[in-house]
């Protein structure tokens, strides 16, 4: 009970661009079918978790650097910081849940998004639980700014990896489809689990050492 | 007398600044006023011996139970008033409320109604419209709406007006008329204590320098007021601190009867706790 109403208060102090959030996961898939049929499904449906899930993120974290004294409020009640920690977390997860099942329900609604497909959904829950896994613990040990500023430096390094990244043909996942996909979907489930327990952990050990504003 | 706070050998350190050793206890039943300067480590000391920042070494007891092993059972217990509210200010106050109660067991709707009434605050009002003195009236209202036991409060009457802090003062005294165990706040406006601390704590330079009853502190020191031709050496090492000017000396000192007997026409008078304050961290030259 107390976590969810951790989570409500995220939900509660960007409550302004969660609407905006919601439509444009509701309207990216349909658009990319109109605009760019080809990349319809997978690009559409990572446009739409990239807007709901990171960009409210950072609104979230926005909100907290522009007023750090709540925190140290919530932490002077019986709200505990790992707690205040783990609903960040479940924040984001219930915000790809929310992408999925909108996804889901479009697919549903028209024709022309193809059908539902749970590995899509499994390996963009893996990006989903690396970026967080990721971003969070970094955020909670430098703090918003310097966090934000590494990703930006990232961002404008992507022109230069991706291309090199993209030339790696080599890289042959074949072997995969030697292995029955329920483990191949479990074991990507589990990985991403992995790296999600993993990161709250990081990120309760460095929030808990932190002196709050 | 039970402890309800117990402070033993609290260190913390920030760059140059550091509690040494700081080792002070709260009585059942008391206000108790934390004063000291600006600096003086005051906010460091709450905000340590709330978990709010880390402490270096130290034991904390509230109620009889350790900080570190009981922290979510004391925190329910304990209602916090904050330097500066500490609120999302983009929010309501229903909104801020719905938030906050969640987290104590024992939250009173009852008590929350009639505090906002009391304070005439709107809750549909957000927190970014209110004006310093109705954001600490809020954020006393949160403090006090979950029947907690001991209220700690972080210059709660800091940069407020003369109603509001008399207003705020008023609150604390029913508060603790109505069965709160203690309330321990900071200030560095004494005149705030004068009218309801029945006992003081003084910090300097994060080293507690007394903890003593105010009508105890009130009735040992005295300001003497004389003549400077009169003060030998002899003389001024019975004052905790001395003004001189070219028309006579004002001092401090706890041991009148002494000085009485070197100056039997010096003015005596009863000193405030401010002057107190001010003698015992060289406020007044020497």
């Amino acid at each position: 009970m107390m976590l969810f109403n951790l989570i409500k208060k995220d939900i509660l102090i960007v409550k302004k661009y969660v609407l905006i959030m919601l439509v444009a996961a509701v309207l990216i898939p349909p658009f990319m079918l109109w605009r760019a049929p080809e990349y319809t499904g997978v690009l559409g449906f990572m446009l739409s978790v990239i807007f709901c899930v990171f960009m409210l993120l950072q609104y979230v974290s926005l909100k907290e650097y522009q007023f750090p004294k709540a925190a140290t409020l919530l932490c002077a009640t019986p709200f505990s910081r790992n707690m205040i920690v783990l609903s960040k977390y479940i924040f984001c997860i219930a915000n790809f849940v929310a992408c999925c099942i909108i996804y889901a329900i479009e697919t549903l609604v028209i024709p022309g998004l193809g059908t539902v497909d749970m590995t899509l959904f499994l390996l963009m829950f893996l990006v989903t639980s690396i970026f967080i896994g990721v971003y969070l613990p970094v955020q909670y040990k430098l703090g918003y700014e310097k966090t934000k500023f590494a990703f930006v430096v990232v961002i404008m390094a992507s022109p230069f990896i991706l291309p090199q990244l993209m030339k790696m043909e080599n890289v042959n996942l074949d072997f995969l489809s030697m292995f029955s996909p329920l483990l191949v979907c479990g074991s990507v489930l589990l990985f991403s689990c992995i790296v999600l327990i993993v990161s709250v952990i990081l990120s309760m050990k460095f929030y808990g050492e932190t002196d709050l504003a | 007398m039970n402890n309800i706070l117990k402070v033993e050998n609290l260190r913390k350190s920030y760059g140059d600044f550091s509690l040494s050793d700081v080792t002070f206890s709260l009585p059942e039943g008391c206000i108790t006023g934390f004063i000291g300067i600006n600096g003086a480590g005051k906010t460091t000391t709450l905000r340590t011996l709330l978990g709010l920042a880390k402490k270096a070494s130290g034991h904390i007891e509230l109620f009889g139970l350790d900080m570190e092993k009981n922290e979510k059972q004391i925190k329910n217990r304990i209602g916090v008033v904050l330097d500066d509210g500490c609120f999302y200010d983009e929010l309501s106050l229903a909104e801020m409320k719905s938030v906050i109660s969640a987290a104590y067991t024992s939250w009173s709707e009852q008590d929350y109604r009639r505090y906002m009434d009391m304070f005439s605050l709107d809750p549909k009002q957000k927190i970014n419209t209110l004006s310093k003195g109705m954001k600490m009236k809020y954020a006393l209202v949160l403090a006090l709406s979950h029947n907690a036991e001991l209220l700690i409060m972080d210059e709660p009457t800091s940069g407020l007006d003369p109603l509001i802090r008399s207003q705020l003062l008023k609150v604390l005294t029913d508060y603790m008329e109505n069965g709160g165990k203690g309330v321990f706040f900071s200030t560095h406006i004494t005149s705030d204590l004068d009218k309801i601390a029945d006992m003081l704590i003084m910090i300097n330079n994060g080293r507690i320098i007394f903890q003593e009853e105010k009508d105890f502190l009130l009735d040992t020191y005295r300001i003497v007021k004389g003549d400077v031709k009169a003060l030998t050496d002899d003389v001024r090492k019975h004052f905790l601190s001395i003004t001189e000017t070219a028309f006579g000396f004002t001092g401090i000192t706890k041991q009148v009867s002494e000085i009485q007997s070197f100056f039997p026409d010096a003015i005596v008078e009863r000193p405030t706790i401010e002057d107190i304050m001010l003698a015992n961290i060289g406020g007044y030259k020497k």
